[in-house]
């Protein structure tokens, strides 16, 4: 993954289609962080605050994939 | 909301969630529904490439992310999803325009064919993009629904 720099593009269904891959691209990285973070011994208490989000909002998300993955 | 629908179309929705699963996200959208539609063996004499249509998203994402300046080479995916996907907004407004376009034709049943009609409705979104980026010809392809 390489960063060039960020810019909007000028084609609002383009800005708008690369803000979905974003959120998609965002929601994968935070789904092995979350599991790399709980192998680690993080707490989900930990986890939520890292992430600034609340530890109810962490643990729905995730709790049920970690927990299997660890079985 | 399921019980008019016949059941190749609960077969659909049930493939659409494995789609999600497999990809890794954390919601069934309208790209999920439109890959299991491509199986649906009801839905063959359409000539729906799964595959092709996998790829065309694949490459979707490619354009949308360098459009930002990403570059994402070896894209690597994809750890199985969180929990159960929830449908997502993409995916609740084609059942909603699906089970519409049923309603306008008379239909008491919700047929394969119905969501495909509501999937390919939308004007805007991944599916539209993936199905230009295969050169697929929605009118054509709505005419023939």
């Amino acid at each position: 993954m390489v960063v060039q720099s960020i810019e909007v593009p000028e084609d609002p269904a383009d800005a708008l289609a690369a803000v979905g891959a974003l959120r998609r691209l965002a929601d994968r990285v935070e789904g092995a962080a979350v599991s790399q973070a709980i192998s680690d011994g993080w707490t989900w208490a930990q986890i939520a605050e890292a992430l600034g989000v609340t530890r109810q909002a962490v643990h729905k998300k995730h709790a049920r994939r970690v927990e299997t993955a660890r079985d | 909301m399921f019980e008019r629908f016949t059941k190749g179309a609960r077969a659909v929705v049930h493939t659409a969630v494995s789609e999600a699963k497999a990809s890794g996200q954390s919601s069934v959208e309208a790209e999920h529904l439109l890959l299991a539609l491509a199986t649906s063996p009801e839905l063959r004499s359409l000539g729906l490439d799964r595959e092709q249509l996998a790829e065309a998203l694949v490459e979707e994402e490619r354009r949308s992310l360098s459009a930002v300046g990403l570059s994402a080479e070896n894209h690597q995916q994809h750890q199985s999803a969180s929990r159960e996907p929830r449908f997502g907004a993409s995916a609740k407004l084609a059942l909603q325009r699906g089970v519409k376009l049923a309603q306008l034709r008379g239909g008491r049943r919700f047929r394969p064919r119905d969501l495909l009609a509501g999937v390919l409705a939308a004007e805007h979104g991944r599916v539209p993009l993936a199905l230009d980026l295969a050169g697929i010809d929605v009118d054509e392809l709505r005419a023939r629904i």
